[in-house]
């Protein structure tokens, strides 16, 4: 048995799932001051359904994360970051306590400038002396060779060592300096409140007397076991569109190009998947207004939902908030549902209530009811199949830096539009008509959010890069460093097989050795290295990984 | 604010040759350094996507012999169309400004094409320009290359154009290639002081260079006041490029783009893929957007390395006064030739292609208008790389060609077809966008 929850901004929605069923479903409005207190709720709903057997895995996604960087509550944390010479200091708005330091290194890892040990002393002195027990340490090109910020790291370690320290080339071996920074900051703010939050949850779950695997849901729409969470906790953040997104493909067919529309209250949150893939943002997760090293799904937030009500001020307004639950529902206004129900003739909740409700909107209008609808049916659908379609555009016009990839220009062809949340069914087969495309709805829609935690799989991306003429490598996450043993022949094959090499390792070591035959390269690229006129060498970039997936266990649903 | 559009197409998958200058690598330590620096990121800056060009975007500037197709691979059409992506989002008003770091580079690509030459197939600069004006309506334009080598390709593409004012700086032709861009080079007949050459010793700084931006290119522009300002943008007047002996710097290169600030940079040149390129593409990014570049510098760059010379210096200040009256007098000398010249001017010319070692004879006649710059016809013969011997006969009537012009170059190539003594004929008449080429002996014509 499995059970997945998710821990939303309002709801928090669980389910437990057996072979191809849902048990049991359980929604509880989230206590946003006590999230540990909301999930365990949840938690012991289900318990009782499963009736005493065993429950092979639990996972959860949660808002924690989020909520700590949204109000800033996170540990009080001093960046120290060595931007050496480029954009001005103030491009770099990360947080409160920044200190900027000297010491440079170049693409190739080469150490232009040393650290300033007076200077750095000095900056480390003013850290302990304001009481700032959290540092985190971010160079430019510390991807490439992260010996300063190792010599920063032990000069705490020497001199304060009631300080703990995060360096962003254990981090991130991607290439973005501000994002690999902030990824860095936001890891170790978080930490601390992380930590603890996850041995609560593991007590709670010992005294329940389970000895299920526990993990928490990524931004990636994968998942990682409670351990591997303390080491990158900010991975959480944004895991509500994924796991929506998850369970939508879940619930559906693989393989084809679809639109996952989550249509919620007040907004609808539209994800991409290509071809059996979650759509990535290209810039990965926005925290506030600092882009992140942290993948996660590519999310289109629309303010329209089936709770937005009806208004008329000279014309048909469908507005961006609620005013309570939709006529059909008890409600004292008109919604979208409303209309979508009165004109499709849906039968949704008491429908009459939906027709009284409108024909009131329709009489101030000085229109007929059917007319209002019409209207109102036509401006949800256009708004939604406009974000669908810039998505696409988006997508298509990503930068290019091949011939190849402008020659054989992508061109989003869509087969289906998935539809998850409460209102998908009134909604989501309109939308899909207009462009041309099936619906998808299934009877778990409204739980596919959870159904979706539940059933994912562990999630993993590794890099490589290695630079020949250096006789080095460098591979992330995890910050591993080394020499060659070869020199000079080195051919793309061989730095595929050491990248997946050091995924299968990372895989062993966080106890997901099972999935590590399903890994894919995602990325090869090799360059020539020229000196004066003649070949020295490669540089390699490879990434491969265990891409979003579901569990062995989980071979769909049975309708 | 605008952001400033850039369209980074570095071609990770086109070079020359494994081991040319123009390889896989040039970009890539460019693409490390702007990736790292997270300077695509901020709101000050919009990535575009690349497309390729149309063989008529080509068509419309170039006699490609004997074909657009046969001249070219799917590299120089994205390279070309990445400006064209760049030229539409500026004239829509989407961005204030834009840069296109692209490859390949095309400024030694003359009007015909018989393959490449100093890295060039085809000019992107020159195919955006003429872009503008068809389909904007763009009619007076300046084109400032800063590319260490003379922008000969460019210069003789807009040599009888008094609508476009071209100005090259470049290390002196007698220590580099091309060999060309002496003082003397003013434009032809009816379009003279509207090219205007800048011949640098070697080892010139950012002193010596930033003198000729403020003294005389900054008064020229002013004066001229074309539709759009566009860089030629070169990189290696860099002191550490391997092909070439100058001392400017990647803050000397972000100072001068500072000031001249053009609508639009079109990356030209610049070998030193290391030690010059990451900084000066970063420079140049920093100074279009407005960002500060006071921090910015190569490791290696110090300033006491590099001091003008006190000679140097007179002899630039020589040569922006005399280059300022060659283009004060313009007018004057223009009236002078239309006086004294014929209904055409005639002259021969021999083109070297070093990339592919084709020699190329021309001969150019050039109408001499009273109302315009006036239509040009080009002989041309030359063997090519693969051994074909081709002799064609060109016409191109400029876009702002007056009405007598575009008829009487028309004309001309109706009676070019009765005579026949070509392999084939190309009509480029961009007044009204009409195309064409006549293969003479298969007497079929074909209209792009």
């Amino acid at each position: 048995m499995l059970i997945g929850i998710d821990v939303g901004g309002t709801y928090t929605d669980g389910v437990l799932f057996k072979q191809g069923a849902i048990i049991a479903t359980v929604k509880k409005p989230t206590d946003d001051m006590n999230l540990k207190s909301t999930l365990l709720e949840v938690l012991d709903e289900l318990l009782p359904s499963a009736e005493g057997q065993k429950i092979e895995r639990i996972v959860f996604s949660t808002t924690l994360v989020t909520n700590l960087l949204a109000t800033g509550q996170g540990e009080r944390t001093a960046l120290i970051m060595l931007p050496g010479h480029g954009l001005p200091h103030d491009a770099y708005d990360i947080c409160p306590d920044i200190f900027f330091a000297r010491g440079t290194v170049d693409f190739r890892g080469n150490v232009i400038e040393k650290l300033d040990q007076k200077e750095i002393d000095d900056i480390l002195a003013r850290i302990a002396a304001a009481g700032i027990k959290r540092v985190a340490v971010a160079a430019k090109f510390a991807n490439r060779n992260d010996i300063l910020e190792r010599e920063i790291q032990s000069k705490l370690a020497a001199s304060y060592p009631d300080i703990s320290v995060s360096i962003s080339s254990e981090i991130s071996n991607k290439l973005n300096f501000p994002r690999r920074a902030a990824t860095t900051y936001f890891t170790a703010m978080t930490v601390k409140e992380w930590m603890q939050f996850a041995a609560e949850i593991d007590q709670a779950i010992t005294e329940r007397g389970l000895d299920s695997e526990l993990h928490i849901l990524k931004a990636d729409g994968g998942t990682f076991s409670l351990d591997t969470s303390s080491r990158r906790p900010c991975e959480t953040v944004f895991s509500g569109p994924a796991a929506s997104t998850m369970g939508g493909l879940a619930l559906s067919q693989p393989h084809l190009n679809s639109v996952v529309l989550d249509i919620g209250g007040t907004t609808s949150d539209i994800a991409l998947i290509i071809d059996g893939a979650p759509l990535y943002a290209s810039k990965g997760a926005r925290l506030g207004k600092q882009y992140t090293h942290i993948n996660a799904f590519a999310v289109n937030s629309v303010a329209l939902g089936g709770d937005s009500c009806l208004d008329y001020d000279g014309e048909i307004k469908v507005q961006n908030f609620r005013r309570g639950a939709a006529a059909c529902f008890g409600g004292d206004y008109p919604t979208v549902t409303d209309a979508f129900n009165c004109k499709m003739d849906l039968g949704i909740g008491n429908a009459g209530q939906s027709a009284e409700k409108l024909q009131q909107l329709a009489s101030k209008a000085g229109m007929k009811s059917s007319e209002l609808c019409r209207q109102v049916v036509n401006i949800v659908i256009e708004r939604l199949v406009s974000s669908i379609e810039a998505m696409f555009r988006e997508w298509e016009n990503e930068p290019a830096y091949k011939v190849w990839e402008v020659v054989n220009r992508r061109k989003f062809k869509l087969d289906q539009i998935i539809g998850i949340g409460a209102a998908a069914t009134a909604i989501v087969p309109q939308v899909a008509a207009r462009m041309e495309v099936d619906s998808f709805l299934h009877d778990y829609s409204p739980v596919a959010n959870a159904l979706g935690a539940a059933v994912v799989r562990p999630t993993l991306a590794v890099e490589l890069h290695v630079d020949t003429p250096n006789n080095f490598f460098s591979v992330g996450p995890g910050g591993i460093r080394g020499s060659l043993n070869d020199r000079g022949g080195m051919q793309l094959g061989e730095a595929k097989n050491m990248a997946r090499q050091y995924l299968l390792d990372m895989c062993r070591e966080q106890g997901m050795e099972s999935y590590a035959s399903e890994s894919s390269f995602y990325m090869e690229e090799q360059f020539n290295i020229i000196s004066g006129w003649s070949r020295s060498g490669k540089i390699f970039d490879v990434g491969i990984q265990i891409a979003p997936g579901f569990i062995s266990e989980y071979k769909g649903v049975s309708s | 604010m605008k952001p400033t559009g850039i369209l980074f197409f570095p071609a990770f998958d086109w070079a020359i040759s494994p081991t040319h200058p123009e390889r896989e690598e040039r970009l890539l330590y460019t693409r490390d350094q702007i990736f790292e620096e997270g300077i695509m990121d901020l709101p000050q800056i919009k990535e575009y996507h690349p497309r390729l060009a149309e063989i008529r975007d080509v068509a419309r500037l170039h006699f490609c012999i004997p074909s657009v197709e046969a001249q070219i691979i799917e590299a120089h059409l994205v390279s070309a169309g990445s400006a064209l992506v760049m030229a539409d989002a500026f004239m829509q008003g989407e961005i204030k400004n834009a840069f296109a770091i692209i490859r390949p580079p095309g400024h030694h690509a003359m009007t015909v094409s018989h393959g490449n030459r100093g890295f060039c197939n085809i000019n992107n600069e020159a195919i955006m320009i003429e872009y503008l004006r068809q389909k904007y309506g763009i009619k007076r334009v300046a084109i400032v290359d800063t590319d260490v080598h003379h922008g000969d390709g460019t210069q003789e593409i807009y040599w009888h154009d008094p609508d476009v004012l071209f100005i090259s700086f470049h290390q002196d032709g007698r220590t580099l290639y091309p060999g060309s861009g002496f003082v003397e080079e003013l434009g032809g007949p009816l379009a003279h002081g509207t090219t205007i050459n800048l011949p640098l010793a070697p080892k010139t700084t950012d002193a010596g260079i930033l003198y000729a931006i403020d003294e005389l290119i900054l008064p020229m522009l002013e004066d001229f006041k074309p539709d759009i300002v566009i860089n030629s943008a070169g990189q290696d007047n860099h002191y550490s490029d391997p092909l070439a002996n100058m001392a400017f710097s990647a803050r000397g290169y972000a100072e001068l783009n500072s000031r001249l600030a053009p609508d639009i940079a079109v990356l030209e040149g610049g070998y030193s893929v290391e030690t010059a390129l990451p900084y000066v593409n970063m420079g140049l990014i920093m100074a279009m957007a407005g960002i500060d570049y006071s921090n910015l510098r190569e490791p290696d760059y110090n300033p006491s390395r590099f001091k003008e010379s006190p000679r140097n210096m007179e002899y630039i200040k020589k040569m922006v006064a005399q280059q300022w009256n060659a283009y004060k007098n313009r007018e004057e000398t223009i009236a002078d030739n239309r006086k004294k010249s014929g209904n055409f001017v005639n002259y021969n010319k021999s083109i070297f292609y070093d990339t592919e070692y084709i020699y190329e004879d021309q001969i150019n006649h050039l109408r001499i208008c009273q109302n315009c710059g006036g239509f040009r016809m080009i002989e041309s013969r030359a063997h090519q790389r693969t051994g074909e011997h081709f002799h064609v006969f060109c016409i191109s009537i400029p876009a702002n060609a007056c009405q007598q012009c575009q008829e009487e170059g028309r004309a001309a190539y109706q009676d070019m077809i009765k005579k026949r003594p070509f392999d084939l004929l190309y009509l480029q008449d961009r007044v009204k966008d009409d195309l064409r080429i006549y293969k003479v002996h298969k007497d079929t014509e074909t209209v792009l």
